[in-house]
């Protein structure tokens, strides 16, 4: 075959890039069939695509494979969480200061419920609250997901997504002050415990503010379309994520942040109130094929996690409805609706793999010890989550008639 | 009510009622939203003078006042009404806005409020049930009989222009300037039993065309035509419906105090003869006034002469002046002189507050913001 040396080798090398793509055509076509066959959220295909093709399944494509692809992850989770942050209206705190009280009482409450049952069955208390904080965040991803497929709008869905934005902010600040925590328990340094929490809190705020600050200023001479300020904002937000990372800040908070402060300093809403459409759905898609990608099923065949695990999701859900109830009334919501915003608020945040993957950077012993239980609730809510958000927002009459 | 007969049930004459249709929009992109029932079933529990109900879409309510002799308090009435709907719907993170028509809404994005009576209306109209997504003020004035009623409808017909002209405020449609002052008349125009009434001047003649009507199935009630101005018997009242809702209250009440005026020139000097030549201009008039606003012309039925919408406007209200004296209600009479010399309407200050800011968004939050204006909430 001399001469040929202009015909490829064979078989083809395509890397990283052929199972982006293989992974894209997978997870669309299965969230097709979720969608159109089995009147389910698209993201059980997303999911379930990653799984079948990633380690927990065929494993096709590998770990190694999972790490090039992550950087899609982060850049998903960047746009998700500054979309968030600019659909709020932390203004509707203020002019209804119960739903402030009903978000502190069902974050709080979940932790509690979250806490005493690990408790309860002999975890260490640190171990516990670690589990707890980061039970307490909603996952954003999978609510502004499902509001967007459904088209929702309506009191359940607006609520959904405020309590969402600030739970996901209080698990953060807890798992930092729980971090500090550890800190002193493992270097026993007093001025670390301190530092770190207003470390990452007014460093990641810092960053949101002058990233809203700028990305407006850049917007003054564009056009005013979203085809062209979706790519200025998606490169802001890329530009965000990863101050916030090689800072060693909170990429939420950070997110969250330049969401919000670019509402509030849009005076003159120069800004076309963003939802990426076909653009950002392509990181979406990824985010939740990978998501499935990383999953740990065989967690769930130990019987001993399985039933912590469950546990753990009961209180939580427990907790979170008893919050959302007890301060329905008074903040204007029907208790029927009450009902379907504790359903929705049940998706867990899939920055919980994040957490638990920083918490094993930092420290082995204890991050090994949180993953067992948290990565198992995560597999399962991973799937039951979005079937509840979807469930909820259809069930209170919000998603747009097809 | 869909009933059997329509019997007019006499009211004493000149008292005013006055319905408005407003929009629900949300505060982050101010688009039309869903909260109708939420905002509904909210201000039910409270207690309030007025009333308010869902429309057609959830993303429309109205409110609407009791029956009143004089302007005065209808407005007192009306703020009070006003304060409790932007207090409640402010609970709910929703924004109320007057306004013809919203901006750029989508009207495929729309939906149908639940209930019979409107899952009725969307089936049989398909699409133009969600492009009736309009918003109107509607004026109750009652009336002695059913004859009388008969005669102010036709009068006032006389008078369409003016309305249409003074309470136009719905220029943007589907986000982009239609380069009328109230879009939409137009949008209304579209169903089969819009415009004017049929020329009748007699009740049981028109008991006969309504019974006639309601054999071919073409109608089942009165509320089955969407006439400019038409006879609402079970209320006894004569019900103008043509104007846009105006971006605040007083406006709202002014064009109230106006038509009110208007119901008793009529009624004490019968200043024309009515004829169904009144009629042969009507649509000419009514085009020019939706169009160019206060900056139309009017071609008089009566002394069957073209001449600028606005010096007939002034003529008019001139000739009411003792008529508002008579009803107390001399400060809308100025108001609307003040605002027929100047050429200002609600479409115009929309147009200019656009032109300021270049964003449809900060104009309905504009809107927002004047039909809050004077509430205490926030």
């Amino acid at each position: 075959m001399k001469g040929f040396q202009f015909l490829p080798d064979w078989p083809l090398d395509g890397g990283p890039l052929l199972w982006f793509a293989v992974l894209l055509l997978a997870a669309s076509l299965a969230g097709e069939l979720a969608s159109r066959w089995l009147k389910l959220p698209r993201i059980i295909g997303y999911v379930a695509a990653g799984a079948v093709l990633g380690p927990p399944g065929a494993g096709l494509i590998g770990a190694p494979e999972l790490q090039t692809l992550r950087i899609f992850l982060e850049i998903a989770v960047g746009l998700i969480l500054f979309e968030l942050g600019q659909r709020i209206d932390l203004g509707w705190l203020r002019r209804n200061p119960w739903l402030l009280g009903a978000s502190l009482l069902e974050s709080a409450l979940a932790f509690v419920a979250i806490f005493g049952v690990l408790w309860l069955l002999d975890t260490s208390p640190l171990l516990a609250a670690a589990a707890a904080a980061v039970g307490v965040a909603t996952s954003p991803a999978v609510v502004t997901t499902v509001a967007k497929e459904l088209g929702a709008q309506g009191q359940v869905t607006e609520r959904l997504l405020l309590l969402t934005a600030l739970n996901t902010v209080y698990a953060f600040l807890a798992v930092t002050m729980l971090f500090a925590t550890l800190h002193l328990e493992y270097r026993g340094s007093w001025a670390a415990m301190l530092l770190h929490p207003l470390y990452v809190v007014g460093g990641s705020l810092l960053i949101a503010f002058i990233a809203a600050a700028a990305m407006l200023w850049l917007l003054q001479p564009l056009r005013k379309s979203e085809e062209t300020q979706f790519i200025l904002v998606a490169a802001m937000v890329v530009l965000a994520v990863m101050l916030a990372a090689e800072a060693k800040l909170s990429v939420a908070v950070t997110l969250l942040g330049f969401g919000v402060f670019t509402r509030l300093l849009d005076r003159h809403r120069r800004f076309v109130s963003l939802s990426f459409g076909r653009g950002g759905l392509l990181f979406v898609v990824m985010l939740f094929a990978l998501t499935g990608a990383s999953l740990d099923l065989k967690l769930l065949l130990a019987p001993a996690t399985l039933f912590t695990a469950i546990a753990v999701i009961a209180a939580r859900f427990a907790g979170k409805s008893i919050g959302v109830f007890a301060l329905a009334l008074p903040s204007a919501l029907a208790l029927r609706k009450a009902s379907l915003l504790s359903i929705g608020l049940l998706p867990m945040s899939g920055l919980a793999i994040v957490s638990v993957q920083d918490t094993s950077a930092l420290y082995p012993e204890f991050g090994a010890r949180l993953a067992a239980v948290v990565l198992t609730v995560v597999a399962i809510l991973e799937i039951l989550g979005p079937l509840a958000a979807h469930f909820a927002l259809r069930r209170a009459g919000e998603a747009q008639e097809l | 009510m869909g009933g059997d007969s329509i019997e007019f049930k006499q009211s004493s004459a000149l008292t005013l009622g006055v319905e408005l249709e407003l929009q629900i929009v949300n505060t982050r992109n101010c688009d039309l939203t869903r909260g109708a029932s939420e905002l509904v079933a909210l201000l039910g529990k409270r207690t309030h003078p007025g009333e308010v109900k869902p429309e057609i879409t959830d993303s429309m309510v109205e409110v609407s006042t009791s029956v009143h002799e004089r302007v005065g308090p209808m407005l007192e009435e009306l703020c009070v009404v006003r304060d409790a709907v932007v207090e409640q719907a402010d609970r709910l993170n929703l924004a109320i806005a007057g306004g013809g028509a919203h901006p750029f809404q989508r009207w495929s994005e729309r939906r149908i409020y639940e209930g019979p009576r409107f899952k009725h209306l969307s089936e049989l109209y398909g699409y133009l049930a969600k492009q009736f997504t309009v918003f109107g003020q509607h004026v109750h004035v009652g009336c002695a009989s059913g004859d009388d009623a008969l005669y102010l409808l036709h009068g006032l017909s006389r008078y369409v222009p003016h309305f249409i002209a003074f309470s136009a405020s719905s220029p943007y449609y589907q986000g982009v300037d239609t380069a009328f002052d109230s879009s939409r008349l137009n949008s209304i125009s579209a169903f089969p039993l819009s415009g004017r009434a049929p020329f009748i001047l007699r009740w049981s003649d028109f008991v006969a065309y309504f019974d006639k009507m309601r054999t071919f199935g073409v109608v089942e009630s009165m509320k089955d035509f969407y006439w400019d101005i038409r006879p609402k018997p079970e209320y006894g009242t004569v019900e103008v419906r043509v104007f846009d809702t105006p971006l605040s209250v007083e406006i709202a009440v002014a064009l109230a105090a106006y038509t009110q005026m208007l119901c008793r020139y009529l009624i004490e000097e019968r200043p024309f003869e009515l004829s169904e030549d009144l009629y042969l201009v009507y649509g000419t008039n009514r085009f020019q006034a939706s169009r160019f606003g206060l900056g139309g012309n009017l071609i008089d039925p009566v002394k069957h002469r073209q001449v600028e919408l606005r010096d007939d406007i002034l003529a008019t209200l001139a000739t009411l002046a003792p008529h508002a004296a008579a009803l107390e209600s001399e400060a809308s009479r100025r108001l609307l002189e003040d605002r027929a010399r100047e050429k200002v309407n609600d479409a115009g200050w929309m147009r200019g507050a656009y032109q300021r800011s270049r964003s449809l968004e900060d104009l309905v939050w504009q809107q927002t913001g004047l039909w809050r204006a004077g509430s205490s909430g926030r």
